[in-house]
């Protein structure tokens, strides 16, 4: 887990996506201007540790230390998620994107050293976690073959109801990352006028939700999606 | 009625009225109740501010001006809660003596040897039609030596420490169950933890930090005086302790919230092994269910308190929401 005060590291990392476009050649393999792709598939959302905290009571003494109830460990799962994006391309190389996704990770409180037992129990909650976030896409000029990568960032809202749902944990996320896509067919004159895969690597920051403090907190996320362009 | 703070373990009764303690189990921590006409009570001032006296007979070491003060900056311990609404007047100091039935709330001391475990106590007078205070008096015992020094003193009680405690009870808190003890020689028992001010069994003397309330304490008072924003803004957890599909009377359920590390505690006292707790910071919490074994139970409340359970983990995390009630939740334990 990597705990960031601010978001610094983030600009840095877009900065050199960007500057990593401008030295495209000719060869840019996104789609026409105003064409618009849209996108469905999974991958895997990953998960924190979100500290360890102990059951403390006061002791009988200034001197001493607080007395240990029991201890805990919590972390927030990993977990599949299934995400939608539409994309609209401004230029050739140039796009921008909105995606959902959706995930039910787990909270996972590890119970140990307790006073009066000594068993290690885990207590876990199952939450629903919403995620919307636009990005802006940069395809870069040289492929590979039929594959055209290409890099993103962006920001975006998140929703975590907790279990039960008596309980909604709000934040925000920033994402940087990127991937590459593949053209299975395309056809200019046609309705649908591509089609093909695409896979995605993002590093999330995230502010607020549910978290045990106000740090940002850093997830990496992986997915494959199946794209058709119009 | 009164429920006091003790050496160790001891029972005190200095009844003031034909009133019975008994377990509320709609409660977090244990707010102190009465049945009228079938009814259980909440022990409570119904307006505020409260009005004191302070008895004018000091002790060796401990003027009246002294105790007053002492008394005043518990006063204002518990009147700072954020989440509570209270407040209260220092009227005067009075020659009438702590338990004396005459309308005026008084602090003070009482030499009471035969006590000999018995550090202070506090008696209320009821009005039997609302259960609303009408008096409440707190007597500390001046058969011990008692000291108001700021550090506090190794061979003393610490007058502030105590006043907290039994302030709270004369706002209408019960004992809170949340510490650790370990028996003594004598066949009392020391105190090793705690987790509330409102734990029966004192520290010890010299000790001063009972002075400073625990979460336990401040939802406890929060609940019987809240805030125009607490309830909105904390949750509630609703459950069951069970064994073998059987309730349990007098388990005793801590809600430790692995955010914040504050522990908040509770009793199953429903006839059904029903408990709640209130106060609660919005967001998961772990859920620890332990028998009544740290004092005795008759400290807490009447009733037989089954404690023939091991400390069992709810295997989920519960979820306190923001204002209002979480999910029930049943937490079956097993027998030792």
């Amino acid at each position: 887990m990597i705990r960031l005060k601010s978001h610094t590291a983030l600009f840095v990392i877009a900065c050199c996506a960007c500057l990593t476009s401008t030295v495209a050649d000719a060869q840019v393999r996104g789609p026409a201007p105003g064409r618009i792709e849209v996108s469905g598939g999974g991958g895997w959302f990953g998960g924190e540790a979100l500290g360890q905290r102990d059951a403390n009571l006061r002791a009988n003494s200034a001197t001493s230390s607080p007395y240990r109830l029991f201890t805990t460990d919590t972390q927030f799962g990993a977990a599949p998620v299934l995400e939608a994006r539409v994309s609209v391309a401004l230029w050739r190389r140039l796009g921008i994107e909105g995606r959902f996704g959706y995930s039910r990770p787990e909270i996972r409180t590890s119970i140990s050293s307790d006073a009066e037992q000594g068993n290690t129990i885990t207590a876990v909650e199952q939450m629903d976690q919403y995620m919307v976030d636009g990005s802006v896409l940069v395809m870069l000029g040289r492929g590979f073959g039929n594959l055209a990568p290409f890099v993103a960032a962006g920001g975006g809202y998140l929703r975590q109801v907790h279990e039960g749902q008596t309980l909604i944990d709000e934040g925000h996320s920033y994402h940087v990352g990127g991937g590459i896509k593949r053209r299975l067919f395309t056809h200019d004159r046609r309705f649908v006028k591509s089609a093909g895969v695409r896979g995605d690597v993002r590093v999330y920051l995230v502010s607020n939700g549910a978290a045990f403090d106000t740090d940002t907190h850093s997830r990496v996320a992986a997915s494959g999606s199946f794209f058709v362009g119009f | 009625m009164s429920a006091g703070r003790r050496v160790h373990r001891s029972v005190v009764v200095a009844a003031l009225i034909a009133a019975v303690l008994v377990p509320r189990s709609a409660a977090a921590y244990l707010n102190l109740s009465v049945d009228l006409r079938g009814q259980t009570v909440r022990l409570r001032w119904a307006s505020t501010p409260v009005r004191w006296f302070a008895s004018n007979r000091g002790a060796p070491g401990v003027s009246a001006s002294d105790f007053q003060s002492a008394a005043a900056r518990a006063f204002s311990t518990w009147q700072a809660v954020p989440t509570a609404s209270l407040s209260f007047q220092f009227v005067g100091f009075t020659s009438a003596s702590a338990f004396d039935d005459d309308g005026t709330p008084t602090l003070g001391f009482e030499n009471r040897p035969d006590l000999e475990r018995v550090l202070g106590a506090t008696g209320f007078v009821l009005d039997i039609v609302t259960g609303e205070i009408v008096e409440s008096d707190i007597f500390f015992n001046s058969a011990f030596t008692w000291s108001v020094a700021a550090s506090g003193n190794p061979t003393a009680f610490d007058v502030q420490s105590v006043a907290t405690h039994e302030i709270g009870h004369f706002l209408g808190l019960g004992h809170s169950a949340l510490g650790e003890t370990e028996p003594r020689a004598d066949g009392g028992r020391r105190v090793l933890a705690s987790g509330a001010v409102m734990f029966p069994i004192s520290f010890g003397r010299g000790n001063t930090a009972d002075r400073e309330l625990q979460p336990d304490d401040i939802a406890g008072i929060s609940e019987l005086y809240p805030s125009s924003t607490f309830r909105a803004r904390t949750g509630v957890l609703r459950g069951r302790v069970l064994r073998g599909g059987r309730p349990v009377f007098g388990a005793h359920v801590i809600a430790f919230n692995p955010a914040t590390g504050q522990s908040i505690a509770g009793f199953a006292l429903g006839d059904d092994g029903s408990f709640q707790i209130a106060g609660l910071s919005p967001g998961p919490h772990v859920i620890r269910v332990e028998p009544l074994d740290d004092a005795d139970a008759e400290s807490f409340f009447d009733g037989s308190v089954d404690a023939n359970f091991s400390v069992t983990f709810y295997d989920r995390l519960f979820v306190a929401p923001k204002g209002g009630a979480g999910e029930q939740v049943d937490i079956t334990v097993r027998p030792k």
